[in-house]
C-alpha cells in the first residue's frame, strides 16, 4: 500500500485520492472505534429500516409499490435460506441470514454507488462499511457463533459428534475448519470490496473519465455476488451444524 | 489496514440490533402476509376446483337426465304409434267384417229373390207354354 499512497501525492484531483488504513478515530473510554465505518453503517441501517417500515406500514393483500419490492426481497431471502437449510429448518434462521445478505448488499452497493468520498471528514474518508476488516470480522464471528448455537441447541453436546464423523481421523481438519470458516468469510468479503474500491480509485486516478465505468459496473456485480456468497455460506455452515447424521441415511 | 479495535464488537452488537429490528418490522409482518396470501390463494383455488367438479357433476347429471327424457319421449311416441296402428287395424278389420256380413246378406237376398223369380218364371213358363200349346193345338186337344 505504500506505493499507492505515494501515487496519491502527485495526484492533483481531490476525487481520486487513494487512502487505505487511515481512520476517523472516535474514542469511547479507553477504546477507539473507526468513526467513518459507523457513519456509513448507520446510513445502511437506516436505509434498511426505513424501507422495511415503509413497506409494512400499510400492508395489503395485493402488494403495491415498496411493499411489492420488499416482498420480492423477502421471497429472495427465503429462497436463499431454504436452499441452504431446507424447508423445515429455515424459518428461525431467516432473520440472521437475510439480515447478513441485506446489510452486506446495501453496504457494498452504497460504497459502489454513492460518492462517499465527496463528504469530507477529518483524517479519513467514507466508504462502504464492509471496506473495513472490523466489520467483516464481526459478521464472520457472528456467523461462527450462529452455527455453534445452531448445533448445540439442536443436538446439545451431541454436536461434538460432528467432529468425529464420518471418521475420527478428520478431527484436526474439522477443528481447523472452525477457524478457517470465519477467516475465509471475513477476508473474502473484505478483500473483494477493498480491492474493487482500490482498482476503481487507481483507474480514476489514471484516467478520470469513462474508462473506470466498466470496472465500476463489474464492482456492482462483485458486490452483489459477495453478499450472496456470504449469506449462502452462513446458511451452509448452519445447515452443516444442525444436519443429523441419522437424517443423512433417511434421505 | 488490519487494525482491530472496538469497532468489531460494536459492529456485531449493531448488527444484532439491526437483525432484531428487521425481524420486528420486516421479516415477521411480511412473512405473515406472504403466508396468509398463500393460504388465501390455496383456499380459493380449492374452492374453485370444488365448484368446477360440482359443475361437472351437475352437467353430467343433467346430460344423463336429458338422455333419459329423450329415451322416454321416444318410447312414448313409439307406444302411441303402435297404439294408433292397432286401433287402425282393429277398425279396419271391423269394417271389413261388417262389409263382409252385409255383402253376404245382400247376396243371400239376391239368391232368394233370384230363386223366387225363377219360381215365378217357371210358373209363367208353364202357363205360357200351355197357352202356346192351346193356341197351336186348340183348346180341346190340350186338355
Amino acid at each position: 500500500m505504500e506505493s499507492l499512497e505515494g501515487l496519491s501525492v502527485i495526484n492533483s484531483f481531490h476525487l481520486a485520492t487513494i487512502e487505505v488504513g487511515k481512520h476517523f478515530i472516535w474514542k469511547i473510554g479507553s477504546f477507539t472505534v473507526h468513526g467513518q465505518v459507523f457513519m456509513t453503517s448507520w446510513f445502511v441501517i437506516s436505509v434498511l429500516l426505513i424501507a422495511s417500515i415503509l413497506a409494512t406500514k400499510n400492508i395489503q393483500r395485493v402488494p403495491q409499490g415498496i411493499q411489492n419490492l420488499m416482498e420480492y426481497v423477502l421471497e429472495f431471502l427465503r429462497d436463499l435460506a431454504k436452499n441452504q437449510l431446507g424447508e423445515k429448518e429455515y424459518r428461525p434462521w431467516l432473520p440472521f441470514i437475510g439480515t447478513l445478505f441485506l446489510f452486506i448488499f446495501v453496504s457494498n452497493w452504497s460504497g459502489a454507488l454513492i460518492p462517499w468520498k465527496l463528504i469530507a471528514i477529518p483524517g479519513s474518508e467514507l466508504a462502504a462499511p464492509t471496506n473495513d476488516i472490523n466489520t467483516t470480522v464481526a459478521l464472520a464471528l457472528l456467523t461462527s457463533l450462529a452455527y455453534f448455537y445452531a448445533g448445540f441447541s439442536k443436538k446439545g453436546l451431541g454436536y461434538f459428534a460432528n467432529y468425529i464423523e464420518p471418521i475420527p481421523i478428520l478431527l484436526p481438519i474439522k477443528i481447523l475448519e472452525d477457524f478457517t470458516k470465519p477467516l475465509s468469510l471475513s477476508f473474502r468479503l473484505f478483500g473483494n470490496i477493498l480491492a474493487d474500491e482500490l482498482v476503481v480509485a487507481v483507474l480514476v486516478f489514471l484516467v478520470p473519465l469513462f474508462i473506470p465505468l466498466p470496472l465500476m459496473a463489474l464492482g456492482l456485480f462483485t458486490s452483489a455476488i459477495q453478499a450472496l456468497v456470504f449469506a449462502t455460506l452462513a446458511g451452509a455452515y448452519i445447515h452443516e451444524a444442525i444436519e443429523g447424521h441419522d437424517e443423512e441415511h433417511g434421505h | 489496514m488490519f487494525d482491530f479495535d472496538a469497532t468489531a464488537p460494536l459492529m456485531a452488537v449493531q448488527f444484532l440490533i439491526l437483525m432484531f429490528l428487521l425481524n420486528k418490522v420486516f421479516y415477521t409482518p411480511l412473512s405473515k402476509v406472504l403466508d396468509e396470501r398463500a393460504d388465501y390463494i390455496q383456499s380459493k383455488e380449492k374452492d374453485a376446483r370444488q365448484r368446477l367438479a360440482q359443475t361437472k357433476q351437475l352437467t353430467q347429471e343433467y346430460e344423463k337426465q336429458l338422455v333419459g327424457a329423450r329415451k322416454q319421449s321416444q318410447e312414448v311416441i313409439a307406444t302411441a304409434q303402435a297404439e294408433a296402428k292397432k286401433i287402425t287395424a282393429d277398425k279396419l278389420a271391423e269394417a271389413q267384417k261388417l262389409a263382409q256380413i252385409q255383402k253376404e246378406q245382400v247376396q243371400q237376398e239376391i239368391e232368394t229373390q233370384k230363386q223366387s223369380a225363377m219360381a215365378t218364371l217357371e210358373q209363367q213358363v208353364d202357363s205360357l207354354s200351355r197357352q202356346i200349346l192351346e193356341k197351336l193345338l186348340g183348346a180341346e186337344l190340350v186338355k
